[in-house]
């Protein structure tokens, strides 16, 4: 396999895009901005972490460790491929790493060499949640099922689900190979040829188009999950756990939780030292490593719901993997082999360009007087990243044949409207579109949301990933009361992803992510970087 | 009057930070440690980092080594600016260095370790009623001939009863383009295939079923260390049966007694038939390192190597004693032991491999 073709695997999958402005409903922009870390403890002595954002759960654990240490511990959540791009710069201004999975790691570190003492901290599988009654009903409970079991449920149309998007998000593509193996009928290890296969192919495609929501984060989903209605979602063990625990406070229904005979995969979240040649911070972190890995730290981690230690759960905390959900905390953990790097690049590829439910993407872009000058620049910039195919290849963020891109361009007027449908020419076009439109006047963004609106009822929602993505740069007269109604009446529930970027009111934009069960993503310090993680959730 | 005193309090203090500067910097240059990077293969890492190493080595020979982690084959072609010596696994990168770079400055075997299978109780178990694991009660050896027929043929895990398990039966190995202990593994392969030693008149009637039983295992690690935490870590599921180094099964219970004694029961070290040497020579690349290949011999360090970190040595005869380790299948020799291919064999093997997929 050449060094291309692992480079391009390795800059397709992110696990969880973080660096994003809280979730769902949050309004606190502080501490998790682009750029920003959490600071755990308040000790002078440092550790800087570069972590997965699911490692957010294990933060009261962390921070205990702080606080009785007199240390700092920065946490800076970024996704995987993040993780993974920074590794590779000279410059990395951390002290340890801490993906979800170590293919990352190794991947980042394949040709400076500078991780030391990686050690897997816990483990968790991806599995299938489903409304227990919906289990039920669809004849999964208590008895083993495989993956082609709840596929038929998928294609036969009796169960729809939500998973994160494969070439994004670890659980995603682990989900999604699962898929292949069994849609593959089962080989010892899937092949180039096995992706070739036409029929094989049409099947998929029938497969995921029975997903209801995609996302960029497997910690996100959980969150829209719970937010949202929805009957079942892929996603890691742990989290479905906590969303069961959430679900169970508020008195809902919880998941049950499937893990398909024919194979799991597994996360390992490995915590690594980088090497910056100062012995004092070598020695917190092995410290530091070394607390995690306590027999007492790993009864912590494990009533997170996370599998640890090398004896499996300890008996004092089998109560948290709830048989009653389904948990199997006894279970072997079998595992479906990896394909190796060259065909899972092609397998991801392949998902992107053909396979995976078609995007139709709103784009609703403030074109206002604040907008000239630098804002404009970045703009641009960051829509070529997107539109500019050999650009989105490196993020795996290409189009599709059937994917729908619409530019609405707004001030305190709509000024313009572009559409792309397709992936060839058309892009380009719109590209230039972007590029040469003219600005000038207020900010009114909640016209072009209306306008979204009606362009959404053109289209048949259920054959698309639908999105409003929304970037403003300013403050908008209030006329959330006005769009809310006509959301509501419109009947669909397609999210607004908002980009914040210069003076933009961040409380508007959660109201917009409230009510579409969207989110926020801060723009402000790289715009670029913003556009490619929302590209991401749809 | 009080004025006079405090200027002669003064220069005696000026004086005295005058004179320790002078026997401070007398000091340190005496004892000057040198400070030597290269790249090591991560089934080492623990040794390297073990205080009593670094005290001895700086102590005794005013050397540190600071390393990278690298796979043994990797490591040959890495960028070695400013690296003074490299510490693969095993000849056969001391010989791929060799036609890469050139002749090294000098290189030395430092430890020995041989290539083991590691696997579970319950997997232990049913190869031993295949017939393919044997046991005189303390040392068990797996049949290298008949764990790849049975690899080659598909058989599944649920057919020799492990039904908790999916898929069929494989050998969870390191890339053996990348690392020593994957490579040392299809060697070894290769070795059973042929019915003794491949060389390069018979390696191309084997090489087809080697490639098949390579393509059957997927995406594989690419460090020996991260494998082995896998297997421990993420249990009998993930990884049933892999390869790896006797001296990392030592090491783990050597640092660990705690957890070793609660899974000493299910953790099986398997003595393949044929195996083979593990050898870890320190390559010197320039002058400066040639002093630790000396200090790596040295007779306190070598016994540490062997009761801590599970290097066998050949030096200090304590390589014999298994009395060190408790609840080990551990054989106090090492027998059956074939040498790998030559290096032009296993360049043929590492080629075709790479071309695997």
């Amino acid at each position: 396999m050449t060094k291309k073709t692992l480079l391009s695997l390795l800059a397709c999958l992110c696990l969880l895009p973080a660096l994003l402005l809280g979730g769902c409903g949050s309004t606190d922009g502080s501490g998790s901005g682009s750029g920003g870390a959490t600071v755990l403890g308040s000790g002078s002595k440092k550790l800087r972490i570069v972590s997965g954002s699911e490692n957010k759960e294990l933060e009261p654990i962390l921070s205990d460790y702080a606080n009785q240490n007199h240390l700092s511990i920065e946490m800076t959540y970024m996704g995987s491929l993040d993780i993974m791009r920074a590794l590779e710069q000279d410059d990395f201004p951390y002290d340890a790493v801490w993906p979800a999975s170590s293919i990352w790691l190794n991947a980042g570190d394949e040709n400076l060499h500078r991780v030391k003492h990686a050690e897997s901290i816990s483990i968790t599988p991806v599995v299938f949640g489903i409304k227990k009654s919906k289990a039920e009903s669809l004849g999964f409970v208590g008895k083993d099922v495989m993956v082609s079991d709840i596929l038929e449920k998928i294609s036969g149309g009796e169960l729809k689900f939500c998973m994160t998007s494969a070439t994004q998000s670890n659980s995603g593509a682990s989900a999604y190979i699962g898929f292949l193996y069994a849609l593959s009928g089962h080989p010892d290890v899937l092949t180039s040829a096995d992706l070739d296969d036409r029929t094989m192919q049409e099947n998929m495609r029938g497969l995921l188009s029975g997903v209801d929501r995609s996302s960029g984060s497997s910690d996100w989903l959980k969150d829209m999950f719970l937010a949202g209605d929805y009957d079942a979602m892929v996603n890691y063990e742990c989290l479905m756990i906590s969303a069961n625990n959430e679900l169970v406070k508020e008195g809902k229904e919880p998941l049950y939780i499937v893990y398909p005979s024919d194979g799991l995969a597994l996360a390992d979240s490995p915590l690594g030292y980088i090497d910056h040649g100062d012995s004092d911070t070598e020695q917190r972190f092995l410290d530091f490593q070394n607390y995690l890995l306590s027999a007492e730290c790993q009864s912590k981690i494990q009533r997170t719901g996370r599998r640890s230690g090398y004896t499996g759960i300890n008996p004092e905390n089998k109560d948290v993997f709830n048989t009653d959900w389904g948990c199997q905390p006894d279970r072997v953990l079998s595992t479906f082999k990896m394909p190796d790097t060259a065909t899972l690049a092609k397998a991801l590829t392949l998902y992107q360009t053909a396979l995976r439910k078609p995007s139709l993407s709103i784009y609703c872009i403030d074109y206002s007087g604040s907008m000239s000058g630098e804002g404009n620049e970045r703009l641009v910039e960051a829509m070529q990243q997107l539109l500019i195919q050999e650009n989105a290849q490196k993020n795996y963020l290409q189009a599709s044949p059937d994917d729908v891109n619409i530019l609405i361009a707004f001030s305190d007027w709509i000024q313009d409207e572009f559409r792309a449908e397709g992936n060839g020419k058309e892009l380009d076009a719109l590209f230039e579109d972007v590029q040469n439109e003219g600005i000038g006047g207020g900010t009114n963004m909640y016209l072009a949301l209306d306008q979204a609106l009606s362009d959404l009822s053109e289209y048949d929602l259920s054959r698309y990933t639908a999105a409003i993505i929304l970037m403003t740069d300013g403050v908008s007269a209030d006329y959330y009361d006005d769009f809310k109604k006509a959301y509501e009446q419109s009947g669909c529930t397609v999210p607004v992803f908002s980009i914040l970027y210069g003076d933009a009111d961040d409380s508007q934009l959660q109201q917009l992510a409230q009510l579409t069960n969207g989110r926020v993503f801060d723009g402000r310090k790289d715009l670029t970087e913003a556009f490619r993680k929302v590209k991401g959730y749809n | 009057m009080k004025h006079s005193k405090s200027i002669l309090a003064g220069l005696i203090l000026v004086a005295a930070v005058i004179a320790l500067t002078i026997g401070y910097t007398a000091f340190s240059t005496s004892t000057r440690v040198t400070t030597l990077s290269g790249y090591a293969g991560g089934e080492k890492i623990g040794f390297l980092e073990d205080p009593e190493t670094t005290e001895l080595l700086q102590k005794k020979y005013h050397l540190k080594l600071d390393y990278s982690k690298a796979g043994s084959l990797d490591m040959v072609t890495a960028d070695q600016t400013g690296r003074d010596f490299l510490w693969p696994s095993s000849q056969t990168a001391l010989e791929y260095y060799k036609q890469a770079v050139g002749k090294p400055v000098k290189s030395e075997i430092i430890f020995n370790t041989p290539i083991v299978l590691y696997t579970r109780k319950a997997v232990c178990d049913a190869l031993m009623k295949k017939g393919i694991v044997s046991t005189d009660g303390t040392v068990y050896r797996i049949d290298m001939k008949q764990l790849a027929a049975l690899i080659s043929s598909g058989t599944s895990w649920a057919d020799i009863g492990l039904t908790q398990l999916y898929g069929n039966i494989t050998v969870g190995t390191t890339d053996p383009t990348k690392s020593n202990s994957g490579n040392m593994f299809a060697g070894i392969l290769a070795n059973t295939l042929a019915g003794g030693i491949a060389n390069e008149q018979n390696i191309d009637d084997v090489l087809p079923e080697l490639q098949d039983i390579f393509s059957r295992l997927g995406y594989m690690e690419s460090s020996s260390s991260d494998i082995f935490d896998q297997f421990l870590r993420t249990g009998m599921g993930a990884k049933p049966l892999i390869a790896g180094y006797e001296s990392q099964l030592l090491e783990f219970a050597a640092e660990n007694p705690d957890i070793w004694s609660q899974i000493s029961g299910d953790v099986i070290m398997l003595y393949p038939t044929p195996t083979a040497w593990s050898s870890h020579v320190f390559i010197a690349t320039d002058e400066a390192a040639v002093p630790a290949i000396e200090a790596l011999q040295d007779r306190d360090l070598q016994k540490l190597a062997w009761e801590k970190h599970g290097f066998r040595t050949g030096v200090s005869g304590a390589a014999a004693d298994t009395g060190a380790f408790t609840g080990i299948n551990l054989a106090a020799n090492v027998d059956s032991v074939v040498p790998l291919p030559d290096y032009p064999t296993m360049a043929k093997i590492i080629a075709a491999l790479r071309n695997n997929s």
